[in-house]
This record gives C-alpha cells, sequence and structure tokens, in this order.
C-alpha cells in the first residue's frame, strides 16, 4: 500500500467515526432551531428554521443559567473529592496487599454491580434524617460516593502497572509511602485521573436518578432537572429541550476538551525512564 | 513520641482507602443494607410490612414477564458488551496511531457520552420511527421507501436497534479508558518488539494487549454491568415495548418499585446484581490466570 | 509540588464545609417536617396540637408550606400566585416542588417521610393509609359543582379529602370540515363510528381516519379507560361505578365477560386494524405524532381529552373553528355513548402536615375567584366553581353539547400497580398480535387487574 493510500484511508476512516458520532447532533441542533410548529422533517438535508428563539426561551424557561451553576458547583467539588479520596485508596490497594484493603476493594467492585434503585427508600430517610434534601453538601457527598467504586477500580489498576521503584526511590530520599504518594506516584497519574474527572464528572453532571429525590426546591434545581421541565403531564417541548440539552451540553465539552490533553502519548513512558 | 508519630506515618499508607470506604458506606452500604432487608418482605411502601423470606425470589421466577426481561436483558448485553470493547479498542488503536487531527476526532467520538442517553434516545427516535423518522424520509426520497421497515415495533429487530444506539452512545467511554491504558505503554517496547521482528499484529498480540490488561479489565467490566442495567435507552426508544417485548429488567424493577411492589422490586435487584455478578466473576477469573501465563 | 496540593486539598474541604454550614441553616427551618409514625399514630390529635401553636406563635414563627406539584403546565402561574399569597401572609412562605413523575416519586416521598403539605397527587391507597387531611368541612364546598363534590367523595368513609378546581373532559375530536364535506354525522353507535372511518378512508384514500399513538402508551391506557370502563360506568353510574372499581366488585366490573366491556373493546379495535381504519404506525406513532397529523389535517379524528386543545391552537391556529368534539360511540349494541366529564387540578393536604390551617390558608387563596379565573382561562380548562366564570376556549359550547349528548363518566380509579400506562401496554401486545382473541384479552386485563389489587388490599 503507498503511503498516500494509507494516508487517505485513515482520513476516510476518521472522517467516517466523526460523521457517525455527530450525525444525531445534527438532529438536536435541528430540532433545537426550529419553530414549535416544524419539528417535521422536510427535504432531503435538514434546514432548520433558524430559530434561535428557542435558546433563549428554553434559558429563561428553566431558569438554566441557576441550573448550570448548581450543576457546576456539586460536579467540581464531588470530582475533586473523588479524585482525592479514590486516589489515595487506589494507591493503598494496589501498592499494600493487607485483609482490610482486599475486603475494602471486593467490596467497591461488588457494590458497582448493585442497581442503585435497591437503595431508593433507605437512602432518602436516611438523606431526611441528615437534612441533606436541597443543600449541595449531601448531593456532593453522595454522588462522590457511588462514583467511589468505579474510581478506585480504575486508580488501583492503573496504579498496579507503574513500577514500584517510582515511589521505592523517593523513599529511600526520607519519605514514608503516604507522602512519596503525594509527591511522586500522583503526577504518573495523570491519564487516569484526566480519565476518572472525564468519567465520573459526566455521570455526576447528568445526574438525574438522585437529583430529582433530593434537589426539590426550585433554586437547587440542576440542568438535567431543568431540562425535565419540557416533558410534561402530557408530550414534550422538543424544541426548547433541545435547545436545553446544548446548552447544558456545552460545559461538559470544554471540561472534555481540557482533560483529554493529557492523553498524549508518552508522558507516563517518558518519566518513567529517569 | 517522635517515634510514635514516625511509626503513624510510616504505616498511613496502609490506611488509605478508610476514607474511601467511610464516605461510601454511608452512603451506600448503610442505606444497602436496610435494603436487603425490605427484599425479604411483603413491602408496598405503605403499611407495615411482613416478613415473606424468600417469597419474592420464588414469585419472580414463576412470571412470565420477569422471565421474559431477564431475557431480553441478557441478550442486549451478549450484543453490547462485547461490541462496545472491539469498537472502543479499534478506535483507540486507530487514534492511538497519530493521525491529524486526532484530538478533535477523539472529541467528537466521546461526544455522545457526554449527553444523557435518554436525550438522545429520543433523538435516535426522532431518526430511527418508522413512517415518521429521518431515515425514513430521506429513504423515501430517494425512492427507497420499501426499506423503510418497522425496526422499533419488532421485539427481535428492535433489540438489534437498541444494541446500536448504545454502542453508539458508549464507544467514546470505552475508547478513552482504552486510550488511557495506551498511553501507559512505553513506546521503546514496540521498538524493541520491532527490532526482534514481530509483525505488527505480533506486537499488537504479545505487547500491546498483555500490558492493555487493566483497561482491558476496566472496559469488560463497566460493560456489562452497563449492559446488563441498560435502562434510558430503551425507555427513549421503544418504553419497553410494544407491550413489554423489550423491556429490561432495570426498567421492570422501577416499574414494579413505582407500582407500589417495593419488596418484590428490591428483591428482583438483588437478582439483576446476581446475573452482573456471575459473567463479571467469571472473567476476573479466568482473565487473571492468563495473565499471569502472558 | 507538594504543597501546592495540599493547599489544594484544604481549599476544596473548606468550600465543602462552607456550603454544608450555609446550606444546612437554611434548611433547618425547612427541615423539621414530623415524622411518620408520629403521624400517622395521631392523626386527630395532631390536627388540634397544630392549630393551637401557629395561632399562639403566629406572630413570630415563619411557617413554610411545601406544595408538590405534578404539573408542568401550571408551574410559573402558580409560582406567579404564591408571591401574590406571601405579600398577603408575610409569614408563611410556599415552596413549589414539580416533579415530572408526581404520582410516582410520591410513593418514594411518602415511604421515606418526607411528606410535602399539599399535593396535586391524590390516590385511594393514599386515603386508605390516612395519608390526606380531611376537607368535608371547609367553606368552599359550598361553591362547588355538585357532581365534582360527588367525584371528590371517597368511596369509603364519605369524606372528601381532595377538592378540584376545573373539570377535563374526554371524548373523540374530529375535523368538522372533513365531516360537513362527506356528510358525516357525530356517530354513536359503533356501526356509525365505523361508517364514518370507512367513508373517511375511501374519499380520502391519502387521510388517516383514525389516528392512534401507540408510542405512548397511556394514550392507549386511555382508550380502555374510557371506552372499555364507559360500559361499566354507565351501566352502574357513577358512583356505584367508582365503588365497584375501588373494591374490586368482580360481580360488577365483569372484566372477562364475553361480550362486556374489555372483550368488546379488544374485538373492536381488532376490526379497525383489520380494516385498515388506523394508522400503519398505531405502535411507534407519539402524542405529537398524533397532535401534527390532526392539525395538519392528515388525519381526520383520534381520542383525547381537553388537555391536547392549546397545543392544537399552538400548531395551527386556523383550526380553532374547525375542531369537533364528540363523545365516545357506544362499543357494546344496546348502551349509550360516554363522555368523560371529571376532576382536573386536584389539591389534597396531607395529614402529616404540621402546617395543615396555613396550608388550607393558601388553597383559599388559590380558589379566590378571580385567581381561579386566571387559571382556567390559562389551563383552557372548565372551572369546578359555580361562581368562576371563565373564557376557556373555543370548544366550551360544543363540550357543552357532547356532555348533553353522551353518558357523563368519570376516570377509573385503578390499583397502583396496575396504571392506565399498564392497561396500554396490554393494548400494545393486542396490536401487536400477542393474543388470539378478544376473549383472551379480557382474561388477561382481569388476572393482571386483580393482581395488583390484591397486592395493595392486603
Amino acid at each position: 500500500m503507498s503511503p498516500e493510500l494509507r494516508q487517505g484511508l485513515k482520513y476516510l476512516i476518521g472522517g467516517m467515526m466523526v460523521l457517525i458520532s455527530i450525525i444525531p447532533f445534527y438532529v438536536l441542533l435541528y430540532l433545537a432551531m426550529n419553530t414549535p410548529a416544524g419539528s417535521m422533517f422536510k427535504g432531503l438535508f435538514l434546514l432548520p428554521d433558524f430559530y434561535f428563539t428557542n435558546f433563549v426561551d428554553a434559558w429563561n424557561g428553566s431558569k438554566l443559567g441557576r441550573a448550570m451553576l448548581n450543576s457546576t458547583i456539586i460536579t467540581c467539588l464531588a470530582v475533586t473529592l473523588i479524585v482525592f479520596v479514590a486516589s489515595a485508596a487506589g494507591y493503598s490497594i494496589a501498592r499494600y496487599r493487607s485483609r482490610l484493603n482486599l475486603t475494602i476493594f471486593n467490596t467497591l467492585l461488588a457494590c458497582m454491580m448493585i442497581p442503585a434503585i435497591i437503595i431508593t427508600v433507605p437512602l432518602y430517610s436516611l438523606m431526611k434524617s441528615i437534612d441533606g434534601i436541597n443543600t449541595y453538601w449531601a448531593m456532593i457527598l453522595l454522588t462522590a460516593a457511588n462514583a467511589l467504586p468505579l474510581s478506585v477500580f480504575l486508580y488501583a489498576s492503573f496504579i498496579r502497572t507503574l513500577p514500584k521503584e517510582v515511589e521505592e526511590s523517593a523513599v529511600l530520599d526520607g519519605c514514608t509511602y503516604f507522602t512519596a504518594f503525594y509527591r511522586v506516584t500522583f503526577h504518573f497519574l495523570r491519564p487516569v485521573t484526566s480519565a476518572v474527572v472525564i468519567l465520573t464528572g459526566l455521570g455526576i453532571w447528568n445526574n438525574y436518578g438522585q437529583a430529582v429525590f433530593f434537589l426539590q426546591s426550585q433554586e437547587m434545581r440542576t440542568i438535567p432537572l431543568a431540562i425535565s421541565m419540557f416533558f410534561q403531564t402530557y408530550g414534550a417541548k422538543w424544541n426548547l429541550m433541545a435547545a436545553a440539552a446544548l446548552i447544558g451540553l456545552a460545559p461538559a465539552v470544554l471540561v472534555f476538551l481540557l482533560f483529554q490533553r493529557y492523553f498524549i502519548k508518552g508522558i507516563t513512558a517518558g518519566a518513567l525512564k529517569g | 513520641m517522635r517515634i510514635w508519630i514516625h511509626k503513624i506515618n510510616a504505616n498511613l499508607h496502609r490506611y488509605m482507602a478508610l476514607p474511601a470506604i467511610l464516605l461510601f458506606g454511608l452512603f451506600f452500604l448503610y442505606p444497602l443494607a436496610q435494603g436487603i432487608g425490605i427484599s425479604l418482605t411483603d413491602s408496598n411502601g405503605m403499611t407495615t410490612p411482613n416478613f415473606v423470606g424468600l417469597q419474592n425470589f420464588i414469585d419472580f421466577f414463576a412470571d412470565d414477564r420477569a422471565r421474559n426481561d431477564v431475557r431480553i436483558t441478557i441478550l442486549f448485553a451478549l450484543g453490547s458488551a462485547p461490541l462496545l470493547n472491539l469498537f472502543g479498542l479499534l478506535y483507540a488503536l486507530f487514534l492511538d496511531r497519530g493521525l491529524p487531527g486526532k484530538g478533535f476526532v477523539r472529541a467528537v467520538v466521546y461526544l455522545p457520552a457526554v449527553i444523557s442517553p435518554l436525550i438522545m434516545g429520543y433523538v435516535w427516535y426522532f431518526i430511527l420511527q418508522p413512517e415518521r423518522g429521518y431515515l425514513a424520509h430521506v429513504l423515501k426520497e430517494i425512492g427507497l421507501g420499501f426499506l423503510d421497515v418497522n425496526w422499533l415495533g419488532e421485539s427481535s429487530s428492535a433489540l438489534v436497534v437498541l444494541i446500536a444506539v448504545n454502542v453508539w452512545q458508549y464507544v467514546g467511554m470505552t475508547m478513552i479508558v482504552y486510550l488511557a491504558g495506551l498511553q501507559g505503554i512505553p513506546a521503546d517496547l514496540y521498538e524493541a518488539a520491532t527490532i526482534d521482528g514481530a509483525s505488527r499484529w505480533g506486537a499488537l498480540r504479545y505487547v500491546t494487549l498483555p500490558l492493555l490488561y487493566p483497561a482491558i479489565k476496566i472496559n469488560v467490566v463497566t460493560n456489562i454491568i452497563g449492559s446488563l442495567s441498560v435502562f434510558e435507552i430503551i425507555v427513549a426508544l421503544t418504553d419497553g415495548g410494544p407491550g413489554y417485548a423489550t423491556e429490561s429488567l432495570s426498567i421492570y424493577i422501577l416499574r414494579m418499585l413505582y407500582g407500589s411492589f417495593t419488596g418484590y422490586s428490591t428483591a428482583v435487584a438483588l437478582i439483576l446484581f446476581l446475573i452482573i455478578l456471575i459473567p463479571v466473576v467469571l472473567f476476573l477469573r479466568i482473565t487473571r490466570k492468563s495473565e499471569y501465563e502472558l | 509540588m507538594n504543597r501546592r496540593l495540599i493547599s489544594w486539598l484544604m481549599c476544596a474541604v473548606l468550600v465543602i464545609m462552607l456550603v454544608a454550614g450555609c446550606s444546612s441553616t437554611g434548611s433547618s427551618t425547612a427541615g423539621n417536617t414530623s415524622n411518620g409514625e408520629n403521624a400517622a399514630a395521631a392523626n386527630d390529635t395532631n390536627v388540634t396540637n397544630n392549630t393551637n401553636d401557629s395561632a399562639t406563635n403566629e406572630q413570630k414563627e415563619e411557617v413554610t408550606l411545601k406544595f408538590f406539584t405534578g404539573k408542568v403546565e401550571t408551574i410559573d402561574l402558580i409560582n406567579e400566585l404564591i408571591t401574590k399569597f406571601e405579600a398577603e401572609h408575610p409569614h408563611i412562605k410556599v415552596e413549589q416542588e414539580y416533579q415530572k413523575d408526581a404520582s410516582n416519586v410520591i410513593k418514594v416521598k411518602f415511604a421515606s417521610g418526607d411528606v410535602p403539605d399539599i399535593t396535586t397527587v391524590y390516590a385511594q391507597d393514599y386515603v386508605d393509609q390516612g395519608k390526606y387531611l380531611d376537607l368535608s368541612n371547609e367553606a368552599f364546598w359550598a361553591r362547588v359543582l355538585p357532581a365534582i363534590k360527588e367525584l371528590n367523595t371517597d368511596i369509603k368513609t364519605g369524606k372528601q379529602f381532595r377538592v378540584a378546581t376545573n373539570v377535563t373532559m374526554a371524548g373523540i375530536f374530529y375535523n368538522k370540515q372533513v365531516f360537513e364535506e362527506l356528510g358525516l354525522k357525530e356517530a354513536a353507535t359503533w356501526e356509525e363510528f365505523k361508517s364514518n372511518l370507512q367513508t373517511i378512508k375511501d374519499a380520502k384514500p391519502e387521510m388517516t381516519p383514525m389516528f392512534l399513538a401507540g408510542k405512548d402508551s397511556w394514550t392507549l391506557g386511555h382508550l380502555i379507560e374510557f371506552m372499555a370502563h364507559g360500559v361499566i360506568k354507565q351501566k352502574h353510574g357513577v358512583t356505584d361505578a367508582r365503588k365497584a372499581f375501588i373494591n374490586n366488585e368482580s360481580d360488577k366490573l365483569e372484566f372477562d365477560a364475553a361480550g362486556g366491556g374489555i372483550e368488546a373493546f379488544a374485538g373492536r379495535l381488532l376490526e379497525l386494524k383489520e380494516a385498515g381504519l388506523i394508522n400503519k404506525d398505531a405502535l411507534t406513532a407519539t402524542y405529537d405524532n398524533q397532535k401534527e397529523a390532526f392539525a395538519s389535517g392528515q388525519s381526520a379524528l383520534f381520542s383525547q381529552g381537553m388537555w391536547v386543545l392549546g397545543d392544537l391552537l399552538k400548531l395551527n391556529p386556523d383550526m380553532a373553528g374547525n375542531i369537533g368534539f364528540a363523545p365516545f360511540p357506544a362499543i357494546v349494541d344496546g348502551t349509550e355513548p360516554v363522555v368523560l366529564s371529571a376532576e382536573d387540578s386536584v389539591y389534597a393536604i396531607t395529614s402529616e402536615s404540621e402546617h395543615p390551617e396555613e396550608a388550607k390558608l393558601f388553597l383559599e387563596f388559590l380558589f379566590q375567584p378571580e385567581n381561579l379565573k386566571a387559571y382556567s382561562e390559562f389551563l383552557k380548562s372548565p372551572p369546578a366553581f359555580t361562581d368562576v366564570s371563565a373564557d376557556w376556549g373555543p370548544l366550551k359550547d360544543q363540550a357543552a353539547a357532547a356532555l348533553e349528548t353522551g353518558v357523563n363518566i368519570a376516570f377509573t380509579e385503578t390499583p397502583s400497580g396496575f396504571s392506565g400506562d399498564d392497561a396500554g401496554r396490554m393494548v400494545q401486545e393486542l396490536l401487536a398480535g400477542k393474543y388470539a382473541s378478544s376473549g383472551d384479552f379480557a382474561a388477561a386485563y382481569k388476572e393482571a387487574w386483580d393482581k395488583a389489587w390484591s397486592a395493595t388490599n392486603k
């Protein structure tokens, strides 16, 4: 195969991947820019009515600004908490085999498989008894707790692949294994940390199952709750829903773009050589 | 005194998992224990529940609708989990090879996972709806209207559509984890392999895949879990219908909970846990053995 | 590097603590709703105690009422009314909580003890559990239409635990122009109904005679509730039929009887399907499609409730004079056509509420004629209060005529484990060809109903 042909093939495959992923988003955009009466398809190509009023109506109608703020506060703080708690747990589990750590790891792993719906009623009673309904702190702790199994699993798996020499050299320099983790190992975790931030962050940003019960007041509403306002008792306001969904999507995409630069080839590999 | 503090410091790394388990214990394990208790009762969320032992579990296996839902759930996962891993890995390998604008491709492929699957499911319905969807419309416009078959109205073809949409939605997530794994493989290992005369396939088989094991493990496990607990995509595309033909266990559990069968729905959730647990444990057992062989 | 990391950590902890501090002080006033056991045990005494409390503390104590609603359409309007109410009563604060899935979410709320003061969700199960406050002695009943008061009366105790401010109707919406053009009349019997559809099909092959929105199972559930149950409801009258449904009196319901409502309905529906008188995609079409098809003239007729009117007019404002409204035809020979005429926008106060007097005050406020008029006109729904006259929409006269010609029936009080959605899913199965005969369908329907009924009536 000639290099030109190979290059061309690469672009073709890349182009296909982009196209497949993006078509439904185009339909979403189309819905978001159509007049309420014009959700039917006309013509071969989807040319929207460019009715931008939907975005304004969606923003005002569901008080998206406030929802954006709430979602940001909850997601950022919960993800920060997850990164620190889960990386520490992952490190201890990966590096120090004890009965305690094994139990913790297996418990977390097993709970990843338990459908969360099973705890709906008991969790609700708990949230009520700790006065956690309609508060940021309880929602942050709750969503962070729910994301822990996956995060610890990710961290533990990746730390196991790092050679122990990483922190042992630091220990020889007088660190304890505890401080060596924060001084040295943590910096090798960037790819997995960005994966954790992206995966759990999006889960929390899109969380509906818990938010629907525990964030009841209009001031505490998050983006998914705000979007659900466009589903009516009968039917839905699709155009406004699509517009709100696109607005709610923007910050999530931004965060993804910020964090994906840590997927640069060789961070770990290059550093390990030294 | 200083020795004492030093001793704590020196051992601190052994207990670094405690904050995680404390937080998790309060918000998951503690309610879970109560939830398991509820599964042994005939609770309807209103009247005082009676202890019924394992009756809920017996009822489950005697119920036609429940058995059908188990079948649907497993069929869905059998299609969805392997395809997600296959495409996720292929995408990651392709992007890892270096392509101008790969950051863009990566972001776009990941885009579906960023948005709620419920909303995306409805958008897919706008595209795939028989007779009225965008696809049907395009087919009609270009004279291929006869291809517009009622995909979503039949259980088996609807299942294929549901699997395809699920793979579309989450392939980016799988890809991300594989990419993170690929970044961890030192480039000099490939060089060494090529110098040793390994073919590209050989390098993949003997260098990449074994070193990618942590990522494979995470992806297989999360995809098994995700596929077996599928919910939103089905709600949006078929709502479990027609009738109960595409109802998954997760939908069943929620409907039972909302239908005042609280105790029963909790029991079904535990059964779903077992359905997820078995393939995950099997996978981890089998691969752990071969991990050391490699 | 290390220092930076630790500072980040401290920062995060600090922020979390700050947030925690702020919000817990904020919620402490609202957070002390009574716990479930106490309130359930001392239902009546609770009420009197609280009246004393609130009377003595009225000057100082600020009261927060939680208003739980499932009606998204009225959120903004109710918020406006709340602002007005709070201005009149500075010591009372009303928090509106909307839930898309309110009738289900409230189950979890009751089960976990987070109970609102006022709710729009009402179900027989909760009445039986003593979850609602008795409103029988309130002054406003003198102003409510007798038929609506009757529907708001609990069958088992004869008391009123809820009050409806409006009336809703459901029947057949049809395109008047098409009917006039083809010389069709509103159908009273099934034969007439079917021949109307056939005439439309023959004269206008491109038009869908009757449009079903089967993807949204509740629309099919309504067909059961109005057409199939209509046979039972007209035979026994509103009150006795309600009794029969609530107590599952199988001798009156006769769900599996040959030639009964359910069996006849299943047979009729299959007739329409076989004759090609409903849309081909009856199983995958949505409620949105149904509205669009009618508003754009692609379908001639469909079954819905008055709630559809606002959307139809939005889709096609020119259609206002062209929308006809008729009762459902009789599906069993020898019975009458029926039309739903029932309560809409209901309110109940929970018995666990710590502030029942303030909650009643808020309801009194909502029921003031000028507020009800605004509400009715906004919702395009006729008021149920006799001293309110609202200009609620272009179908006003036709609705009145339909109520004259058809037997007025009420909603069905289904067991909570067998909702209208569940019944709708059975109709989906019927249309998908899962049942060999209409008799099989009727038998399966009875089985599902009985199972769900016994789950909550132990």
